[in-house]
């Protein structure tokens, strides 16, 4: 309970600290994908909050569980119900920084490396994390990308031994959002 | 035919049978309907944002995962990639416009998109939650 609090306070400190940028999105993307020889079993989220401020690096999303769509509707059925228990964990967060920010020049178009620090909350479980990703800086939008892997057991996250082989024990995380400049006016 | 063939290919057949009915019904099962199922909730749009806003944690054990039909003044409709989203306002906060966000099942996008800002609608839609801005429904459908 407390971490949403912080992350609340974080994000309206962010709001009312006089940030000369921000770039925000609610339509941002993030996919699962996890293959077994079995199994090929994709998710993907396109309504996720992401927050992004120049002037400090400071990175952040926000993703509601239920609102990754899967193939299967069954799948969808155990990923809310057994794996990530949606109805005790809404949601999952990523709190942090993109560290060299400052070698990113927002005025000119162009595809930057990033890399992203911080912490990442999934099943109520928080791991600090540290990914490379990419900037794309094009028509006064930024578009960042990052393409990583986490293990379930890092999360608590358990699957039964019934489907043990059609999940994989590492699940590739694909992130893309197109931010545009919030205009506090 | 001797006896035991006869049960073995009736065991068979009723194991194929059971494997079919196992893949089509259980594993292979279509996903709910929304559009055509009844709401577990019907609301004022304003009234359930407001419940996210003052109680967010009763509002999430009340309204997620179900069904809801709101109805209220539609501020706009927003186009990104293949989703149409219609999008009621009821606050300012840190990501500019706060309200409620209906991403419209694609058979609707057409009417939906010829809607008028501050026009009333209902909405029916699956609750997703709330971030810290806005309640989500996703596959949502137009109520006439």
């Amino acid at each position: 309970m407390m971490k949403k609090y912080w992350i609340v306070f974080t994000l309206l400190g962010f709001y009312f600290s006089g940030y000369s940028q921000a770039f925000v999105t609610k339509n941002g993307m993030i996919r699962f994908y996890s293959e077994t020889k079995l199994e090929k079993i994709e998710a993907v989220n396109r309504q996720v909050n992401v927050a992004f401020m120049p002037p400090t690096g400071d990175f952040f999303f926000k993703v509601l569980i239920k609102s990754f769509n899967f193939e299967k509707a069954l799948m969808q059925e155990h990923f809310n119900e057994n794996y990530l228990e949606s109805a005790k964990y809404p949601d999952a967060t990523f709190v942090g920084k993109i560290t060299n920010y400052q070698e990113i020049n927002f005025k000119k178009d162009g595809t930057y490396p990033a890399n992203v620090e911080g912490k990442l909350t999934i099943h109520g479980q928080t791991r600090q994390v540290k990914q490379t990703g990419t900037l794309e800086i094009k028509n006064g939008l930024v578009t960042a990308r990052a393409k990583f892997s986490i293990l379930l057991a890092d999360y608590n996250i358990s699957v039964p031994n019934t489907v043990v082989n059609n999940i994989s024990k590492s699940i590739e995380i694909t992130v893309e959002a197109t931010m545009a400049e919030l205009n506090k006016n | 035919m001797k006896l035991w063939i006869k049960i073995v290919l009736a065991l068979a057949v009723a194991g194929i049978a059971a494997v079919f009915f196992i893949v089509h019904f259980v594993v292979n099962k279509p996903h709910p309907d929304i559009e055509k199922m009844n709401p577990d909730y019907t609301l004022d749009a304003g009234k359930f944002y407001k419940e996210f806003r003052t109680s967010k944690q009763n509002a999430h054990k009340l309204y997620n995962g179900k069904v809801i039909e709101i109805s209220g003044k539609l501020n706009r409709v927003e186009s990104v990639d293949t989703m149409t989203i219609a999008v009621f306002v009821f606050n300012q906060g840190m990501f500019g416009e706060e309200g409620i966000r209906c991403t419209m099942l694609k058979k609707f996008s057409p009417e939906v998109k010829k809607l008028k800002s501050d026009g009333v609608v209902r909405i029916k839609g699956y609750c997703t939650g709330a971030t810290e801005t806005d309640v989500i429904m996703e596959k949502c459908s137009l109520i006439y």
